[in-house]
């Protein structure tokens, strides 16, 4: 891939971008090349680095951040500076796309990327040229000339059909920016390639499975595309741990092992008590109600349904008595099914390392974002990067296990939330959408200045208040949130996210209508989130941008 | 993962399959409606159509192919019949099949016979609309390949427009002026015959100050091509009655007329020391010089070339050209940017270094030395392959003097590196030209600090190289300096060896080659 030049790596903090990041790095390990690591939150952060490192490198791999913009535009690169692009983020800036030279786009081959036609969005200078054909170019007068029709109105219907071109471009262009979304994770595609080159190890292998998972957490790709992807990545476990499945007894400590299983989605269940997950988890909360008094009574009759003593469900679970263990998914799935809970029941993969530690997919996407987003300041910014990094690595256990504990403070915090806007009716309806504000002062707010968790926190809260009002329409609304940012500059950090609907495309127009909402009022906004529907707004001006994008989406 | 290229092309094709696909399918039908309706409309008025009267979208030549489109067959039979009304009809359809901007039929049209019956209706006085139309038609049919000229001119086009020259309508007068103009410029023999069939007089005979300037334009591309062409040149006669109009029209401030009569000029004076006369006694040559500084590039090029080849004749001529200012202007054609006429100027020096001693000062007191000498190391290749002559012909006309100041000028550096250059014939006078210098410094009795010059400057070592180079010539030349003035401790052992067996054959077997 590259030789014996140092490469720069730019990354992202997503989960799935260390994932992908973690896949290269060992790559590149493999093949002895050289590189340097550099964390990249956002458009500003890439262009500095870019800037501090242009002279050193020629090549620059970026994970998860650069697709959507154009980037010769933004970076301004010598001509030999090579950009490979390894980015989710959907759709790709169509420059990125039909530049041949200076950047080479990693894109799994059956990812629909809908790119327009070359030829309806560039023209080739010559076009244009016909218009000045006889001027200036000094050469002897022609010995025949050929009279055409009225040249003023081929003129003029040339100038028309221009017109009528670039209103067209434009119109193409619009359809094709409207939604932001994405594409196939950045770790399986980095997997891919591993696998291409025959380079696949069971570590990648769990890493792809991370990505996607952390996608599938993150609420960024369809249901469907996630069952396809799981598809995939359940042919590649099997390949990789077919061999170990009759000699499961004699597995040494540090022996991994992939399992493809039907799981729960309950967040963190066997690293918590099953009590706690339950309140804690999205699906169940939501679907309880568990914010109401009625809600916390149908939780108990569920529990009571299911048979299990109270006290065995608040225990930790790994000292839960083996009994009740055996048979524990298919009691849980049947009690949910009689409580309107049907889709508990979730296809995703385990890894053991040894016989004792075992770990779910989403279980270490929930702790390597909370270590990425880390709100107690421990040394420079970017240690929480390298963190969440290195607990990805099976060696790690340690900072796995503190990133579990973190998770379960952000999921309860989350949930609190939840439940305290729900129940202060904070989410209130704008006309084209739902809009919350956290005030400076709610407990955990601070956590909540952090794209992600933000993130993870509207969604949960779009679910419950989807789950808790009556009134249909609101059911159909997309939702945008704001939560204070940094209270010294006066600063909100502000997301707006897609409906949340059984068959929602995941396509998010915010992006979009932020820009063009904050053009319109000369907002003080940052747009410097890698995902276009995330800004930073000041404060002051939070009343005027909304009715901007009020009367922009109405 | 594939790499994105291919990705990309994937996509490329896929979409444009589909895109234009459905564009095409929309386009027909779109074009089947408007034929339709325009069928109505020639339905409905069965009378004289009028040009101005026409609605736009019959102007379209893409929709002409569909809208009044009958068979050629029906042309034909349109053309052949007594209905004037249908025989206009026909023949405007022919035009806009002739006028369309892609591959337009000639050849098809020729086919079908129809050229006579447009050449007689060019005659029909009675029906301006017709005549105009078929102006038109054969205008273009004449634009075509010689042959396509040939058939217009053989069914005697020629009379015929000469007479509609004088045609009260302005628009079909200089419709003739377009046909006649291509017939001209597709040979010496064409551009005579009309000149015998006293083109000029009706021709010139529309130049006023009230000639509308696309007309003008017009006619002095059509005069341009009346005194284009050698083999031979233009008959004198013609040429003298032509240059005070041309004249006339230099004065225009149109820049595209001041082009083609420039254009005009510069044809005379490719010619014989004779024509080039004619011209320089016009006195035109102040005006000349002055264009050839134009800003326009339309302008500049045809005016420096027309100076350019009025240098090539006597010396008196070119003194008369460096009267008239040319020696002033030529350093910032030598240092204009494009190519193209950095060549011309360096040309045009060339032959004024190739004059006497007196004439080569000017170029001296003028400052022309600096400017070629940045040619010479900085120019474009072609360019400076005239650079290279300008030096070789002041060496050889120059007296001793002008040559040391040529050379203080810096002039060897630059001479010295273009032997590296590809082109034979460019080395060899580049050799020739060291070799009158190291005669003038014998004469001065300074050949060793001319060997020390050219040492410092690496050309020896690039002189020794040429002993290798494939010419046989070069090598003679380049051996020939090295053992007359280089030769001092070096053994000539080497040399006879080689001349004699390797070279010697290798000559004999690449002559017909280089030379």
């Amino acid at each position: 891939l590259l030789l014996l030049q140092r490469v720069l790596l730019l990354v992202a903090s997503d989960v799935d971008a260390l994932c992908a990041c973690k896949i290269l790095q060992a790559l590149f390990q493999c093949d002895h090349v050289q590189y340097t690591l550099v964390p990249v939150a956002g458009w500003q952060e890439l262009e500095t680095a870019f800037l501090e490192h242009k002279d050193q490198f020629k090549y620059f791999v970026l994970i998860n951040c650069g697709a959507n913009v154009d980037l010769l535009e933004i970076l301004q690169p010598e001509e030999d500076t090579l950009f490979f692009v390894c980015d989710s983020h959907r759709p790709i800036n169509v420059v990125n796309v039909y530049n041949d030279t200076q950047i080479k786009l990693l894109v799994k081959q059956d990812d629909d990327l809908a790119v327009p036609a070359y030829d309806d969005i560039f023209r080739d200078e010559e076009d244009e040229e016909e218009d000045s054909e006889n001027e200036s170019d000094g050469s002897e007068p022609l010995e025949k000339r050929r009279r055409f029709e009225e040249e003023v109105i081929e003129r003029t219907m040339k100038r028309r059909q221009r017109r009528e071109w670039e209103a067209r471009r434009r119109e193409i262009l619009f359809d094709y920016e409207q939604y932001e979304y994405h594409g196939t994770s950045s770790a399986m595609v980095m997997f891919d390639l591993a696998w291409i080159m025959s380079k696949d190890l069971n570590d990648m292998l769990w890493w792809a499975i991370v990505g996607l998972t952390d996608q599938w957490v993150q609420d960024k790709i369809t249901q469907m595309k996630y069952v396809t992807d799981i598809g995939i990545l359940q042919r590649h476990v099997s390949r990789h741990n077919h061999r170990n499945e009759d000699e499961e007894n004699s597995l040494s400590i540090d022996c991994m092992r992939i399992a493809f299983e039907y799981d729960l989605r309950l967040a963190l269940y066997q690293h918590w008590s099953l009590y706690e997950s339950l309140c804690n988890s999205c699906y169940t909360s939501s679907s309880l109600k568990l914010w109401s008094v009625q809600g916390q009574k149908r939780l108990q009759e569920f529990l009571a349904d299911m048979g299990l003593p109270l006290k065995q469900v608040k225990q930790k679970f790994n000292s839960m008595d083996m009994s009740l263990k055996e048979n524990l998914r298919e009691m849980i799935e049947e009690s949910a099914n009689k409580f309107g809970m049907k889709d508990l029941r979730v296809q995703t993969f385990s890894i053991h390392f040894g016989f004792k530690n075992k770990f779910s997919a989403s279980d270490i996407v929930y702790a390597t974002t909370s270590l990425m987003e880390n709100i107690e300041k421990e040394g420079p910014e970017t240690t929480n990067f390298i963190k969440a990094l290195d607990s990805l690595s099976r060696g790690n256990l340690d900072k796995l296990h503190q990133g579990l504990d973190l998770a379960k403070k952000q999921l309860r915090a989350i949930q609190q939330t939840v439940a305290s806007c729900i129940c202060t009716n904070l989410v209130i309806s704008q006309g084209p959408f739902l809009y919350c504000s956290l005030m400076e002062g709610t407990p955990d707010v601070k956590l909540f200045s952090k794209p992600v968790s933000l993130c993870l926190l509207s969604k949960y809260l779009l679910k419950s208040f989807v789950c808790s009002t009556k009134n249909k329409r609101c059911k159909l609304l997309p939702l945008v949130m704001a939560a204070p940012m940094d209270v010294e500059q006066g600063t909100v950090i502000m997301v707006g996210i897609p409906p949340e609907t059984e068959s929602s495309d995941k396509k998010n127009f915010f992006g979009r209508a932020f820009e063009k909402a904050a053009e319109s009022t000369n907002s003080r906004t940052l747009h410097n989130h890698f995902e276009m529907s995330i800004i930073e707004l000041k404060t002051e001006d939070r009343s005027k941008f909304l009715d901007a994008l009020i009367s922009l989406l109405s | 993962v594939r790499k994105h290229s291919e990705h990309v092309k994937m996509f490329k094709n896929k979409g444009k399959d589909e895109t234009s696909l459905r564009r095409q399918r929309v386009e027909v039908s779109i074009e089947l409606r408007k034929a339709k309706k325009d069928e109505q409309i020639l339905k409905r008025r069965n009378i004289f159509i009028d040009l101005t009267e026409e609605s736009p979208s019959l102007r379209k030549d893409r929709a002409d192919e569909m809208i009044i489109q009958p068979s050629l067959e029906k042309i034909v039979e349109a053309v052949n019949g007594d209905d004037t009304q249908l025989q206009l009809l026909a023949t405007q359809a022919t035009r806009r099949i002739l006028s369309r901007h892609k591959d337009p039929p000639i050849n098809q049209i020729i086919k079908l016979g129809i050229i006579p019956k447009m050449v007689e209706f060019l005659g029909r006085a009675d029906n301006a609309a017709l005549q105009f139309e078929a102006a038109w038609a054969l205008t273009n049919i004449a634009s075509g390949t010689s042959e396509h000229t040939r058939a217009v001119v053989e069914a005697g086009a020629i009379p015929a427009f000469i007479s509609l020259l004088s045609s009260p309508h302005m628009h079909i007068s200089e419709q003739s002026v377009w046909a006649l103009g291509n017939i001209a410029g597709d040979c010496p023999l064409y551009r005579d015959a009309l000149i015998a069939h006293d083109v000029i007089p009706p021709l010139l005979a529309l130049v006023s100050p009230t000639t509308p300037i696309g007309f003008l334009r017009n006619i002095t591309w059509t005069l341009s091509n009346l005194c284009r062409n050698k083999n031979p040149c233009p008959p004198l006669d013609a040429v003298q009655k032509i240059l005070p109009v041309l004249i006339f029209l230099l004065q225009h401030e149109d820049k595209d007329i001041i082009s083609d009569s420039c254009w005009a000029v510069s044809y005379l004076t490719d010619s014989c020391n004779d024509r080039i006369q004619i011209v320089v006694e016009t006195g035109i040559l102040p005006r000349l010089v002055e264009l050839m500084d134009s800003p326009d590039f339309i302008v500049m090029t045809p005016a420096l070339r027309a100076v350019g080849n009025v240098v090539t004749g006597t010396d008196q001529q070119t003194q008369e050209a460096i009267d008239a200012g040319v020696l002033t202007v030529l350093p910032r054609l030598l240092r204009h940017t494009k190519p193209v006429i950095q060549k011309e100027a360096a040309w045009t020096l060339s032959n004024i270094a190739a004059g006497p001693s007196q004439q080569i000062q000017q170029i001296i007191t003028c400052g022309l030395l600096p400017p070629l000498v940045e040619l010479l190391d900085k120019g474009d290749f072609k360019a400076q392959k005239e650079a290279v002559w300008v030096v070789a012909n002041f060496t050889t006309g120059g007296t001793v003097d002008q040559v040391l100041e040529l050379i203080r000028s810096g002039v060897l550096k630059p001479l010295l590196n273009l032997l590296l250059a590809k082109d034979s014939k460019t080395i060899m006078i580049i050799l020739d030209t060291i070799s009158s210098l190291f005669l003038a410094a014998e004469k001065l009795g300074e050949t060793e600090k001319l060997c020390l010059l050219v040492e410092e400057l690496d050309g020896l070592e690039k002189i020794e190289d040429l002993q290798n180079h494939e010419n046989d010539m070069v090598y003679r030349a380049a051996l020939n300096i090295i053992e007359k003035y280089f030769s001092g401790e070096e053994t000539t052992d080497l040399e006879p060896q080689t001349g004699q067996d390797g070279l010697y054959d290798f000559s004999v077997e690449k002559q017909d080659f280089n030379f």
